[in-house]
């Protein structure tokens, strides 16, 4: 009994030890700081560390202006100017260039077939135009990675469709690469046409969905000559076109003017994948040849004969916004029917958001290399403005205003004509610009490294990194260097083309994050101790008040 | 006459104003409310003469990480009565101020001293202080600069405590939480010391029943 007294003795002194655990309780996983914050540590980066040059200098001989096989193009300075012999291809039509030009393409010799000069005025009026679809950075068996691997800027490699010319041979760079050839790229590509052309679009679906083309302002009839569907639209139409079949179009513009073209299948998703690009028609000119694709937007190496009356040089800007969440459909499977369902019924676009901002198929600083719009003074430049995005675009260009042209391919009365530094379109419409660079005060500040941009503030990120989205540079002649980029500061570049910047990996003006504190071992072990004890003495007790009966 | 009286009230605030004498002004700076000869009502004389150096900028903040401004020295301490003849020193190239709080009112509108440099520059300025034991406030009120890290304290005499969140001295009152960086050893370490608290008792307890039985 008297055993038993001593182990009941023994119990408050338990409680006493709870409490005072409780008390001295140790900090398991956060601690408040005290006098000293932590020292801060450098962000852990898993992903191998890769630092792009801001310029690969592949082909610094397309720079030139040049002259293949008749056609004379202007010199495009841009670190990576379009391929010249793709020009002479795509202004002459693949039945009109030399054999070694064909080589130098990766175009198919059935993609554009120009003939007839119809009303002879020295051009061609009948085109054939044949389109593929195309896919960037979709799911792949064979690799956790994706395929092709298309960099929008370092390191992200958003899902992506886009129509493309039709094309020949191996879709990546060489056997090696895991990288789409120049061609295979975002956004779809500029499709021109003269006025009053007979243009025959086919699209050949070499995708895994259906698809359609939908011209947008562009002069159509509702059926083909034949009572085919023209407009697109399965609803109203004919059904979409099934993978690995084809349907031609039939166009004979009879209105000048910047339009667009769209695949009209599950619009909401299929555009914002990128099946969308702009449709250019020239006005009517004699001896007119036009550059039928512009890959990629950008500069315009061959002009139109009415463009080089007024203007000295020609940009077309392809404004384009991504969702992650739709982009990552394409990303996680191989199986058709999932990536079906994925994208089309278990994706919900009225719940989206956009995350990257594309100019010209890139985000920056990957527009440096080539959305620049190059500029000497004392010119006119014409900008053909087109905003393929859900949101709207407010492009503004630093140090200019210029001059509103034209609203979704109309000429405005050149009296009611407004200039003006921001540009604002909606979903889809157009705005033909005339940038004069002539130092006033009012259209030009002067030379310099000016940046445009849209100015509502989600899109000059990418994914809400800044800056990023759709910002670009308009660079004077005297400012850019041998290799096509703008003469800055010699760090100015160094942190924004590596992968890890992008990837929030990179403190931002310092070396180090605030990071953690380390774990309080004594306190941890005494406060174990303390624990042990606890246990043991209710063990104790309990053992003893049996073993006392 | 009513027109008179109604304008008077109205134009109080100014001279109100233009009153608090102590106000010096020039293209570097302000000191308000210099004071080398009043004494406070407690004070029958004064009891010594302090010289007190100050640095502010950015640079002081090294040592003190996730800081941005404060001053070389944040805590210091003078008699009762004290003269305290101020040397303030601004090192950045922006607007910062040395400003002490809770003088009193009679003899320092709103209870401040000031000196305030508009760039980098230096001013020297004096304020008498009472006699009471007490912990005064200093800081400097540019937007987030007293929270970023420049503030500290003057004690008068014992002073009464310490202020919170001066750098280097004081915790903060609402301080920030930070994750811990927890390792294996973390664990292990509680792990054995649980072990060897049990095994402690038990072995503890053995020895006691021995005697006991």
């Amino acid at each position: 009994m008297s055993h038993k007294r001593f182990y009941y003795r023994l119990i408050p002194v338990v409680f006493l030890l709870i409490a005072l655990a409780i008390w001295q309780q140790a900090d398991f996983f956060q601690r408040a700081a005290g006098i000293h914050l932590p020292k801060g540590v450098t962000p852990e980066f898993k992903q191998v560390l890769k630092i792009d040059k801001p310029c690969v200098d592949l082909h610094p001989e397309w720079r030139l202006a040049q002259n293949i096989d008749g056609v004379k193009m202007a010199e495009s300075r841009l670190c990576e100017p379009d391929n010249p012999y793709d020009i002479a291809a795509f202004v002459l039509g693949m039945n009109n260039i030399s054999m070694p030009t064909l080589m130098s393409t990766h175009i198919a010799e059935d993609a554009l077939i120009k003939s007839d000069d119809l009303d002879g005025d020295g051009d061609p009026d009948i085109i054939h135009i044949k389109l593929e679809v195309l896919e960037l950075n979709g799911a792949t068996p064979d690799s956790p990675s994706v395929f092709p691997q298309y960099e929008i800027a370092p390191g992200i490699m958003p899902g992506m469709w886009a129509f493309s010319p039709k094309l020949r041979g191996m879709s990546v760079k060489n056997f090696r690469s895991q990288k789409p050839n120049a061609i295979l790229r975002a956004p779809s590509p500029v499709i021109r046409v003269e006025q009053g052309d007979k243009v025959y679009i086919t699209l050949e679906n070499t995708h895994y969905f259906p698809h359609t083309i939908h011209f947008h302002g562009v002069d159509h009839a509702f059926k083909t000559s034949k009572g085919g569907d023209n407009d697109g639209v399965p609803v109203t139409g004919e059904k979409a076109v099934m993978p690995g079949k084809t349907r031609t179009y039939e166009l004979q513009p009879r209105h000048a003017g910047t339009m667009l073209y769209h695949c009209h299948v599950q619009t909401d998703k299929h555009l914002m994948m990128g099946l969308v690009g702009m449709f250019v028609v020239e006005e009517n000119r004699p001896d007119n040849w036009v550059q039928t694709f512009n890959v990629g937007a950008g500069h315009v190496r061959y002009s139109s004969a009415a463009i080089k009356e007024k203007y000295q040089r020609e940009y077309d800007l392809h404004y384009q916004s991504i969702d992650k969440n739709l982009a990552k459909t394409i990303q996680q499977s191989n199986d058709t029917r999932e990536i079906s369902k994925q994208m089309h019924r278990v994706y919900n676009m009225s719940e989206s958001n956009e995350n990257y901002f594309l100019l010209n198929g890139h985000s920056f600083p990957y527009t440096l290399r080539d959305a620049l719009i190059i500029a000497k003074p004392d010119e006119n430049i014409k900008l053909r403005v087109a905003n393929t995005q859900h949101s709207s675009i407010a492009v503004h260009i630093h140090g200019h205003k210029a001059t509103i042209t034209d609203y979704d391919g109309v000429e405005q009365n050149p009296m009611a004509q407004i200039t003006r530094d921001v540009f604002h379109l909606a979903a889809a419409q157009r705005l033909d610009l005339n940038l004069q660079t002539t130092n006033d005060g009012l259209h030009s500040y002067g030379e310099g490294v000016w940046l445009f941009h849209d100015h509502v503030e989600t899109a000059v990120a990418n994914d809400g990194m800044s800056p990023g989205g759709n910002i670009a540079l308009m660079v004077y002649e005297n400012m850019l260097t041998e290799m096509g980029l703008p003469e800055l500061r010699s760090d100015a570049l160094d942190d924004l083309f590596s992968n890890r910047y992008y990837a929030k990996k990179q403190v931002l003006w310092g070396k180090k994050e605030a990071g953690t504190f380390a774990p309080n071992t004594l306190q941890l072990i005494l406060f174990g101790l303390l624990l042990g004890i606890i246990v043991g003495l209710i063990f104790f007790i309990g053992r003893g008040l049996m073993r006392a009966d | 006459m009513k027109a008179f009286t109604l304008l008077f009230f109205i134009s109080l605030p100014l001279f109100a104003g233009m009153n608090h004498g102590g106000m010096i002004m020039d293209d570097s700076g302000m000191i308000m409310n210099h004071n080398p000869d009043v004494l406070p009502k407690d004070c029958p004389k004064i009891s010594k003469d302090v010289d007190i150096t100050i640095h502010a900028g950015h640079q002081y903040t090294k040592g003190f990480a996730g800081k941005m401004f404060t001053y070389d020295k944040r805590d210091w301490q003078v008699p009762g009565c004290a003269r305290v003849n101020v040397t303030f020193i601004n090192e950045d190239d922006i607007r910062h101020q040395f400003m002490i709080h809770g003088l009193p009112g009679y003899m320092y509108p709103k209870g401040m001293f000031t000196i305030e440099i508009y760039g980098k520059g230096q001013k020297t300025a004096s304020f008498i202080v009472p006699s009471r034991d007490y912990t005064y406030y200093i800081h400097c009120e540019v937007s987030q600069h007293t929270e970023k890290g420049m503030k500290a304290q003057l004690k008068v005499g014992e002073g009464s405590g310490d202020l919170d969140s001066i750098l280097g001295l004081t915790a903060a009152l609402t301080p920030d939480i930070y994750p811990i960086n927890n390792t294996q050893i973390t664990w292990v370490s509680l792990l054995i010391s649980f072990v060897v608290g049990v095994v402690f008792i038990l072995y503890l307890g053995n020895i006691l029943r021995i005697k006991l039985s």
